[in-house]
């Protein structure tokens, strides 16, 4: 304790304590972020203004599909012919919910996403909720959606 | 330069040093600033009853359905109409209607975005529940 009372400098060692924390954080977010990026699947969803907040849950199903039509289970690449049987796993038992949500790209064209929800219908889903994303600077016209469920 | 020079006894440095909060508090607003605009957002629809239903599903004379068609064109219950008058009389139809439900059939051309579009329409003009009809 003697050594940091030494001539005219207060505290001789840098206070390195501001840098760890940020680097800490900084690494946490790149913990988080990097499995989302390198996940391979990257659909751009369709525009809207009128939508229904959805915050993300865990346990939310997630059905994907690319602009060449490819699907994708949570952001893993499933062949198509195994939609039915992989989603019938899922929603053919007793759940809270039947909600499955399907991000499409948006330049798909509609049949193939028709398609997908005809057969993931056949699987037990009732309803698809179709993500899109706000257009920026709107808001909408539906009084219910603006009170964003969840936040905190 | 006078006054920062160590003045009580065992005490060196009396402010609070506020730099490290400072620091955490503005990660934490850039995490905010990023997680916010992940807070997903869809349109619900109702799929179709996978049971096979007897063919007597009766057209039911008041039910809404909007169809995309090619080339940006639209279509309430057969009767065409343009892009731009859409939302109106989507409104009109659903103001004084206690049943907001609509059907949004694409044509097999359109693009998914054109079919989100008008769905997006259909829920601004007052429809709480959108169906999708098999294809």
């Amino acid at each position: 304790m003697g050594m940091t009372v030494s001539g005219g400098g207060v505290k001789a060692e840098p206070n390195v304590t501001p840098m760890i924390d940020v680097m800490l954080v900084l690494l946490i977010i790149f913990m988080i972020t990097i499995p989302q990026i390198n996940a391979g699947f990257t659909a751009v969803p369709p525009e809207g203004q009128n939508l229904k907040p959805h915050p993300e849950e865990e346990g939310d199903q997630v059905l994907g599909i690319d602009d060449q039509g490819r699907y994708y289970l949570n952001k893993n690449r499933i062949r198509n012919e195994d939609l039915e049987a992989l989603v019938g796993e899922i929603y053919l038992k007793e759940r809270e919910d039947y909600i499955m949500y399907v991000k499409a790209h948006k330049d798909l064209e509609y049949v193939k996403v028709v398609d997908a929800l005809d057969r993931i219908s056949r699987s037990g889903v009732r309803v698809a909720a179709l993500i899109t994303d706000q257009t920026p600077n709107t808001e909408s016209l539906v009084q219910s959606d603006r009170i964003m469920p969840g936040s905190k | 330069m006078s006054m920062s020079a160590p003045s009580g006894g065992s005490s060196l440095n009396n402010d609070m040093n506020v730099t490290p909060m400072i620091d955490v508090l503005l990660v934490l607003l850039i995490i905010f600033m990023m997680i916010i605009p992940m807070s997903r957002k869809a349109i619900d629809t109702q799929l179709p009853d996978p049971t096979p239903q007897p063919p007597s599903t009766q057209v039911n004379p008041d039910q809404i359905v909007l169809e995309v068609l090619p080339d940006d064109k639209y279509a309430v219950n057969k009767e065409p109409i343009e892009k731009a008058m859409l939302l109106e009389k989507l409104k009109a139809i659903y103001d004084p209607r206690p049943e907001k439900i609509i059907f949004v059939k694409g044509d097999t051309t359109v693009k998914y975005s054109a079919v989100i579009w008008a769905m997006d329409q259909a829920r601004g003009a007052g429809v709480k529940v959108i169906g999708v009809p098999p294809k």
